[in-house]
């Protein structure tokens, strides 16, 4: 459990945190409550977090949802080490906090930049970078193209000796149930793995959560064997 | 084997480059982008994107994020000497829609054989080796560097000929697939140009750390467009 040091995160902060889970281990790093940030004059607040997996290590990164309120600017770098037999699942959902004129998207900038590297056999290779950029200042954010209308957005990353078409697949079907605009790919292959990438968009926390947490409950009963594990290859 | 850079004083008078750019950049040119949306087709799937403006409202959202934020970026650190092999993991990694990343890959090897073809260098040959060894996987914005530059084409200008065709191409694709009238098709370009001239202003501040920024909007898409059910695209 991260305990979000003083409430939230204010201008020019920065919070440092180095994960490491060993061989064989499993870890579900959770937040106490919402990242909050409120407005950042002068320099933005920064969160960097390198994570390291060993062999057959497992963790599960489910922080509260981020709230970025007015004037606020928040950057976020992830670095991640997985191995070839490591497992990992990451959600995430970043929400516009209130303002006084209850508008939307009045923060000015929210970066979360996670990379996901693979250290196999062959050397250590970029399996995933993934760059989430919503710069409300810099034009229209919440339209075609960009937020498509919607105010929340929330993203799921996968890495996993059993990612495969299948399991998107699935995945898929089940965000069929759900309100959040989804989508869902594959990311390429290095080292013989491949992550898995869900973004979605809604107007609501708790759609998003839901969704996810449908998500994460599938791969933990996949994950202990409750259900017959299907390596169908499309 | 021609040699552009010895051509005769014809196409000298012009700017040694100049016609090996716009062979390099015409919608003529057989890399396949006739047949990839890059997520446009979702939204006309949706009724989203129905007509000449709604289609200027994506192109241009494509511009000022995809085309800046990758391919546009992709250029300026391939010219500012960053690694090709390096460069080429990080468009593998970041373009997250499969669908994307296979066409970039799709056009960027059919770039590299043509590059090989007509514009011979020995940069050219180093990248096509890393892609023959396995060692990368040959993106279509780094083909498109590695030949402009040793075709000694400024970056300004390499970006703006990148930019522009990209948006023909796609503007092309709008025109066939929406359809909307040939003249619509040629307002959205003058449109865009705008875009495209705005994007090479901006794309020499962006930092290492803008690479690969996306919008969930058109990310979303381009990832549903793989369960589309009728589509003329394979993007």
């Amino acid at each position: 459990m991260v305990v979000n040091p003083g409430g939230a995160y204010l201008g020019a902060d920065l919070f440092v945190l180095d994960i490491e889970v060993q061989d064989g281990a499993d870890l579900l790093l959770t937040t106490q409550s919402a990242t909050k940030v409120y407005r950042t004059p002068g320099s933005y607040a920064e969160q960097r977090m390198a994570v390291r997996l060993g062999e057959g290590a497992r963790l599960e990164l489910m922080p509260d949802q981020l709230i970025a309120y007015r004037e606020a600017s928040y950057r976020q770098h992830t670095h991640i080490t997985v191995r070839p037999s490591s497992s990992l699942v990451m959600a995430e959902v970043v929400t516009p906090g209130w303002s006084p004129d209850g508008a939307a998207f009045r923060y000015e900038e929210v970066r979360l930049r996670t990379s996901i590297r693979v250290e196999g056999p062959d050397g250590i290779r970029l399996l995933a970078l993934d760059n989430l950029l919503v710069r409300p200042p810099a034009g229209d954010v919440t339209g075609l193209g960009f937020m498509e209308g919607f105010s929340h957005v929330g993203s799921l990353l996968v890495v996993d000796p059993r990612v495969d078409q299948a399991l998107a697949d699935d995945l898929h079907a089940l965000a069929q149930d759900h309100d959040p605009r989804t989508g869902i790919s594959l990311t390429r292959t290095a080292s013989g793995t491949t992550g898995l990438v869900l973004r979605a968009l809604s107007n609501s926390t708790g759609e998003l959560n839901n969704l996810l947490a449908a998500c994460t409950s599938l791969l933990r009963k996949r994950r202990h064997g409750q259900e017959p594990l299907n390596l169908r290859k499309h | 084997m021609l040699n552009i850079r010895t051509s005769t004083s014809a196409t000298a008078s012009v700017g040694s480059y100049q016609l090996a750019l716009q062979q390099l950049v015409d919608s003529a040119l057989p890399t396949g982008a006739f047949v990839h949306s890059l997520g446009f087709e979702t939204y006309v799937d949706a009724g989203v994107v129905r007509d000449e403006a709604s289609f200027g409202v994506w192109l241009s959202a494509f511009i000022s994020q995809s085309l800046s934020y990758s391919d546009g970026l992709a250029i300026r650190f391939l010219y500012e000497g960053w690694d090709a092999g390096e460069l080429d993991e990080l468009l593998s990694a970041s373009l997250l829609p499969r669908q994307v990343r296979e066409a970039s890959v799709k056009m960027g090897l059919r770039l590299l054989e043509i590059g090989a073809e007509v514009f011979p260098s020995p940069d050219l040959d180093l990248y096509r080796d890393l892609v023959a060894t396995g060692r990368a996987a040959g993106h279509q914005p780094l083909a498109f560097a590695v030949v402009a530059r040793s075709l000694g084409v400024p970056l300004p200008e390499a970006l703006t000929a990148y930019l522009f065709a990209a948006v023909t191409s796609l503007t092309q694709n709008a025109v066939r697939a929406i359809p909307l009238g040939q003249n619509a098709g040629q307002r959205l370009l003058r449109q865009a140009a705008d875009g495209v001239a705005a994007a090479v202003e901006r794309i020499p501040h962006l930092t290492p750390d803008d690479f690969g920024a996306v919008t969930p909007g058109l990310e979303i898409s381009q990832m549903r467009h793989e369960r589309q059910r009728a589509r003329m695209f394979m993007s």
